[in-house]
């Protein structure tokens, strides 16, 4: 195709490579290195001057790194001339806004807690991991200057943060930056408040009243994007659709549905009899788009948060069928209460799966342990079979040692972030969808100037 | 009541850099939390009311593997502020990210330093304090006031405590930092040298050529950073061969970057001095000084919250 260049980030060359066998056209030459120093250098090798630009960068693995590189390139040919330059982020970074709970009020609700309480979602334990304390190493002076404090929070920190990988693959080993778990909201105040303590050591006399807030970056990606001169992004299954919005530059929005429900169609045996099913209420949308193309029943995992006055330990409160079939709650393995007053998860189920084929839908796995929960619960309830079909496979953490030894009998993800590490690692519990297909039609599309709509219903 | 005052905010770059700053303006550090996911993605809390204050955010440009993270630290942290209604957000930036790349030296070349200051801009970025900006031409491409403030005052303080003035020579590693190396010697009133490099090919420093006498001479090299220190230890056997009597290296960013500990130690150099505008971490050098610049960091923030000129700076160690 004439004055078409697609280029590769260092994030996921392999999906690039695809897209160009798919266009069958040469992927375009770029020199990414670094510097001794750290910096990140890009250079254009070949003559960019009035072309369609085409960059794909996925934000996935060193995240920060892989998006300042996509700035760099973008600017880099920006300023040799490109006539267009569009930003491919099949996974698109910074694209969950952290979900504050709020309180009736409007203000964050972040309770403060002991450090004898442990909050609901506490992560599950790995087997044989060690934990964030011990796998810091004894010279890092940063470590000697917080140790009271890690020391008063240690049993917290043990229950609380999923611990240090045991995959040394995995690990960045960054001293500086402490790492905290992804969107466990109240965890992660928990986590915060302590840690913060060993940051700013005068904050037991700062104001009173004031309640702690995490920062939205998603308007300031779409921001800085534009800046670095991006005309046009692509992307696919944005968690928000509404982050579009952010940009005042055009975003087509990919979807793989067509993708999941071709897989269901022609590898899950008798799908009309199989349970669609939303791992939480946020991605009940998403799944039931698919459930009504199939034709499929449909059910719904809902995670209640609750202040509750008088709180129990026994388990018999929370647990079991209740007398209404269709709702059932059931407590979460990991709920602990100690307390007078405390957040109490119930999960809830909405729909009927016993001895179906269930099939859980959702749009990102990072931790996984929304979803891992969620197959626990199906499996409680009866499922025969549970699926997971996720679009963006991060798996940070120890997500992958939790799949492995989840209730998941098969994980289907696309590589929207690369997989070949993953799927030797999970062996034969993973498939992997290719979208660079959709990608790349989506690219032709764009570049000649034709409707990119037929891509959200039809399969490709 | 809130009112205009000083929030110092720092983000996890040089965090004892911020905590000098800090006492010497007799602050508290503002609550703040910079931390990562576990997906690498940065996440900033702020624990404290920003509403109408006037907000510092520390952040160097440093590390190998993170200088992206921090750098995406600092927008981030800059982008909470504006949301968090701040009245100005200066960003204080004493080694500045990417400042080399200031250039289109080839073809289809970014020109990083010029699209870190736009990122900068778009985050809400009222103001800039950097120290020693590789070119200062850089200030050019901000349309924000930037203050470039120089380490001159404090490396001039250093030399006069330190060394024996009567019979020391300026020499300047090459003709690029010939200006800065001139300045300094009018300024303490001692003969100038300069080293010139002769490139064969590009990254290979061929042969070095001494324009100056040195001999018998301690000899003060004078660059604005040390990288991979190869340049300053070719420049130190230069001078030796050259007949000088002792080399010492006074840089202003120690960045230190490869296999510059071993290089350093290797070398005939008699000392290294770099200011603490980077950490130096664990960096295994015996023969390694820190000047401290975050006295003229700290007045600089003082006197633009309250208005004040800060040329006096330039010139003076405060």
């Amino acid at each position: 195709m004439r004055d078409l260049v697609v280029l590769s980030g260092s994030s996921h060359p392999k999906l690039t490579e695809r897209i160009c066998r798919n266009l069958s056209i040469e992927q375009g030459e770029v020199d990414l290195a670094k510097f001794s120093n750290g910096e990140t250098s890009a250079t254009i090798k070949k003559s960019v001057r009035e072309k369609d630009v085409f960059i794909v960068q996925s934000g996935c693995g060193h995240v920060n790194d892989n998006f300042i590189e996509l700035l760099i390139m973008i600017s880099a040919c920006k300023t040799s001339s490109a006539r267009r330059v569009t930003a491919v982020l099949p996974l698109f970074p910074y694209s969950r806004q952290p979900d504050i709970p709020y309180t009736r009020t409007g203000a964050p609700h972040l309770p403060s807690m002991g450090p004898n309480q442990i909050s609901f979602d506490t992560a599950p334990t790995t087997p044989g991991s060690t934990s964030r304390e011990s796998s810091r190493p004894p010279s890092d002076p940063k470590t000697d200057a917080a140790a009271p404090i890690h020391r008063a929070i240690g049993q917290l920190r043990k229950e609380d943060m999923p611990s240090a990988p045991p995959s040394p693959t995995r690990s960045r080993s960054s001293t500086r930056i402490p790492v905290i778990p992804m969107y466990q909201p109240t965890s992660l105040a928990t986590n915060l408040s302590s840690l913060l303590g060993s940051f700013t050591p005068l904050n037991a006399a700062g104001k009173q009243g004031y309640k702690q807030w995490i920062a939205q970056s998603g308007t300031l990606i779409a921001n800085l994007l534009t800046t670095a001169g991006a005309d046009h992004i692509i992307t696919m299954d944005l968690h928000d659709p509404q982050f579009q919005g952010f940009f005042d530059i055009p975003v087509d929005n990919l979807y793989t549905r067509p993708l999941m429900a071709q897989y269901i169609k022609e590898y899950i045996p008798d799908y009309l009899d199989a349970v669609v099913v939303s791992p939480d209420a946020g991605g009940a949308k998403r799944a039931i788009t698919v459930a009504d193309k199939l034709g499929c029943s449909f059910a719904l995992i809902h995670k209640e948060r609750r202040q509750k006055m008088t709180a129990s330990s026994d388990p018999n409160h929370t647990s079991g069928p209740s007398s209404d079939a269709s709702v059932v709650s059931s407590p979460h393995p990991n709920v602990v209460l100690t307390a007078k007053q405390t957040m109490v998860a119930t999960t809830m189920m909405v729909g009927d799966v016993k001895g179906k084929v269930c099939v859980l839908i959702d749009d990102l796995v990072d931790t996984s342990s929304t979803i891992v929960r969620a197959a626990k619960l199906l499996k409680d309830q009866g499922a025969k079979y549970v699926y997971a079909l996720v679009t963006h496979g991060v798996f940070s953490g120890d997500a992958i040692d939790r799949i492995n030894s989840s209730c998941i009998d098969k994980l289907v993800v696309t590589n929207s972030a690369p997989q070949e590490e993953n799927v030797e690692l999970l062996g034969g519990k993973v498939e992997v969808l290719d979208v660079s297909r959709v990608l790349g039609e989506a690219i032709r599309r764009i570049h000649n100037g034709e409707s990119v709509s037929m891509l959200f219903d039809q399969g490709w | 009541m809130p009112s205009n005052s000083i929030k110092l905010l720092a983000g996890n770059s040089h965090p004892e850099l911020v905590h000098l700053i800090a006492q010497r303006l007799g602050l508290e550090q503002s609550k703040i939390g910079v931390y990562q996911y576990s997906n690498q993605e940065t996440a900033v809390t702020i624990g404290e009311s920003l509403r109408n204050e006037d907000v510092y955010i520390i952040q160097t440009g440093c590390g190998e593997e993170e200088i992206n993270d921090f750098l995406m630290e600092l927008l981030i942290m800059i982008h909470a502020c504006k949301t968090a209604s701040a009245r100005r957000i200066t960003a204080i930036i004493p080694s500045f990210p990417y400042a080399r790349q200031d250039k289109k030296d080839k073809s289809r070349a970014p020109i990083t330093a010029k699209l870190i200051a736009k990122l900068l801009e778009t985050a809400g970025c009222d103001h800039v304090i950097t120290l020693e900006l590789h070119a200062s031409q850089i200030q050019g491409f901000f349309r924000i006031p930037v203050d470039n403030l120089y380490a001159e005052p404090s490396v001039l303080k250093y030399i006069k405590e330190t060394t024996d003035m009567n019979n020391c020579i300026i020499v300047s590693p090459d003709a690029g930092g010939a200006k800065r190396a001139a300045s300094l010697a009018d300024r303490l009133d001692l003969n100038f040298a300069l080293i010139h490099k002769e490139r064969a090919r590009p990254n290979e420093v061929s042969k070095m050529t001494l324009v100056g006498d040195v001999t018998g001479k301690s000899c003060l090299l004078v660059d604005d950073m040390a990288d991979t220190c190869g340049t300053l230890c070719k420049a130190a056997d230069t001078l030796l061969a050259n007949g000088a009597k002792e080399v010492i290296a006074i840089v202003t960013h120690g960045i230190f970057s490869g296999n510059a500990a071993g290089k350093l130690n290797e070398s005939k150099l008699k000392k290294i001095v770099c200011t603490n505008s980077m950490p130096v971490g664990d960096l295994q050098v015996k023969k390694l000084e820190q000047i401290d610049i975050s006295a003229t960091l700290a007045e600089a923030i003082r006197r633009l919250h309250n208005g004040e000129s800060i040329s006096y700076l330039f010139t003076n160690q405060c």
